[in-house]
């Protein structure tokens, strides 16, 4: 038994895997159209299942317990809402005999089962009809079982906006007839992009600069994680290189994301992270998944950014980085993601194999992208050069216009430090 | 994969002699069965029937309805299943624990006729 203290926590956060669970299989159940009432179930099954512990404290299987709850809710809204609803699922007939309802059951939720259906939700929530912004909090809520609440802290906005994005995503679900079901053949393949990019868009929102409570992004990064663990673990998707260079990429970079600020919650550059801070596991966990990913000769824009996080990771110390070949992974990724961006950071790794004029020469030509010159990291990166090829003046104009931009306090303060360090040179 | 009614018949009140244990030895065993085919892919439905019933006969004006279980061998449930052949629905069949647990058990393994392939393409022609 554990201390009764614990138990809402317990069923906040133990139980969100549980949960996403139990909201994929009774999506099965009940089908897609019904994800509503499977998100009910699930809700009346936490509720239950914590207000009997409070009062008799927690039973040593507490998930067997919840799925028990959720099993005996499932077969009473089957038998309640028959006339209601309509169900096209075929395993709801099975469910409606007192003789096969509980082998049905146990087949439902066994484990494989469970695993299919969980990949089977992920494709649903990843289908390209639904806008990203409504994937991302579709998956998160699902299945991952973040409640509503969490969802707007962790996109820092308000609940009336993630319930929008919900009501968009089922609303597309309907629109767009989209099956609950894994796809197979050519479909797949398009469909398992969709998949990696819903996933590592997730993650990006945990990774990507301070934003919201830590606790909360390094969540988004696990359950980002996770979902592409759920993915690589399915014998019928193949080829999975591409599955596993994104959980290379994604490892490596959170294996340092400890690092990345100082005690007080300073944002540090890759530069001044204490590379002490960085997770020995992880890294191993990371460089694994980016051999498995290198078994065909599959190249993707993951296979590449991991390749560049392991070089980063693998340097004894900063100045021992291997730039050059960063400079070389940076020229391939340009023939497959001629983006903006990608080309900024590329700049960086020219500055440091050839020279920082070359750089700022490159950052010229990228000058007149749209939304570039409104991004702070252009302006930082670009007074970052000119502070290595001495100019001085021009770089605290560029941070200044940098700190202008910067969306966020800890960012500005940043490039605040970096200023205030140049001008006592 | 066809489609197969699998009728249970039991003489009399089959089940009457088990003791509780055995009764629900027997059950068990039915959730251990019934989970295998849906696993397999081969159960599309199961129910058993309650003992008592009606049987009507007659003819339109001249119905009777009279008592079910004046014969002696009753039907006492069905399984709807899915199978390559009859071969493999025999085999099923076989398998189910009646055998196991109920004297003089036996099992109709009848093949339901569905809509053929092809069938119904005349179209009216419109005249």
């Amino acid at each position: 038994m554990t201390e009764r203290n614990n138990i809402p926590q317990l069923v906040d956060h133990l139980f969100r895997h549980e949960s996403g669970k139990l909201v994929s299989v009774l999506t099965r159940i009940f089908g897609i159209e019904n994800l509503d009432l499977a998100e009910d179930v699930v809700q009346d099954s936490l509720v239950e299942a914590m207000t009997h512990w409070e009062y008799k404290g927690i039973p040593d299987n507490p998930s067997a317990w919840l799925f028990r709850v959720a099993k005996n809710k499932a077969l009473t809204v089957i038998g309640r809402e028959d006339h209601k609803r309509k169900y096209i699922s075929s395993v709801v007939h099975l469910l409606r005999s007192e003789l096969t309802a509980e082998p049905a059951l146990n087949h439902l939720f066994s484990e494989e089962e469970i695993q299919d259906d969980q990949l089977r939700m992920i494709f649903t929530c990843c289908h390209p009809s639904i806008s990203p912004d409504s994937q991302i909090a579709l998956a998160l809520k699902t299945l991952c079982g973040f409640s509503i609440p969490e969802i707007a802290r962790a996109f820092l906005t308000t609940v009336d906006n993630i319930n929008q994005r919900l009501k968009r995503a089922r609303q597309s679900i309907r629109e767009a007839a989209i099956p609950f079901d894994i796809p197979r053949g050519k479909e797949l393949d398009k469909r398992l992009d969709a998949v990696l990019e819903t996933i590592y868009l997730l993650f990006n929102e945990g990774y990507s600069a301070s934003k919201g409570n830590d606790i909360i992004r390094y969540e988004l990064c696990e359950e980002a994680i996770r979902l592409a663990q759920i993915v690589a673990a399915e014998k019928t998707i193949q080829p999975k290189e591409n599955v596993e260079a994104l959980l290379a990429l994604m490892f490596l970079n959170v294996s340092r994301f400890k690092a990345r600020q100082d005690g007080e919650g300073r944002l540090l550059t890759m530069e001044e992270q204490d590379r002490e801070l960085w997770d020995e596991q992880l890294r191993a966990i990371g460089l694994y998944h980016l051999q498995e990913a290198s078994r065909n000769n599959s190249l993707s824009v993951y296979h590449i950014l991991a390749t560049i996080s392991a070089q980063h990771s693998i340097a004894a110390d900063y100045a021992s980085t291997d730039w050059s070949s960063i400079l070389s992974l940076y020229d391939i990724l340009i023939t497959l993601d001629h983006s903006p961006l990608i080309r900024l950071n590329r700049s960086v790794a020219i500055a440091k194999v050839k020279s920082p004029r070359e750089a700022l020469a490159e950052l010229e030509t990228i000058r007149n992208e749209p939304a570039i010159d409104k991004y702070y990291l252009f302006h930082a990166t670009q007074a970052e050069f000119l502070i290595q090829a001495g100019e001085h003046a021009q770089a605290s104009a560029a941070l200044e216009q940098a700190i202008r931009l910067a969306p966020l306090y800890s960012i500005k303060e940043l490039l605040t430090r970096r200023l205030s360090r140049l001008t006592t040179i | 994969m066809k489609e197969f009614m699998l009728l249970i018949r039991n003489e009399g009140d089959g089940k009457a002699s088990l003791s509780p244990e055995q009764q629900q030895q027997f059950i068990n065993a039915c959730m251990v069965y019934i989970e295998d085919l849906i696993k397999k892919g081969n159960l599309k439905g199961a129910q058993p029937l309650i003992r008592d019933g009606r049987i009507v006969s007659g003819t339109p004006g001249a119905f009777k309805d009279g008592p079910y279980n004046e014969s002696k061998e009753i039907i006492v449930g069905y399984y709807h299943i899915l199978a390559k052949d009859i071969d493999e629905a025999i085999d099923i069949a076989k398998g189910n624990p009646e055998f196991a647990f109920v004297k003089g058990a036996r099992i109709e393994v009848r093949p339901i006729k569905t809509r053929e392939e092809g069938a119904n393409k005349d179209y009216p022609t419109g005249k």
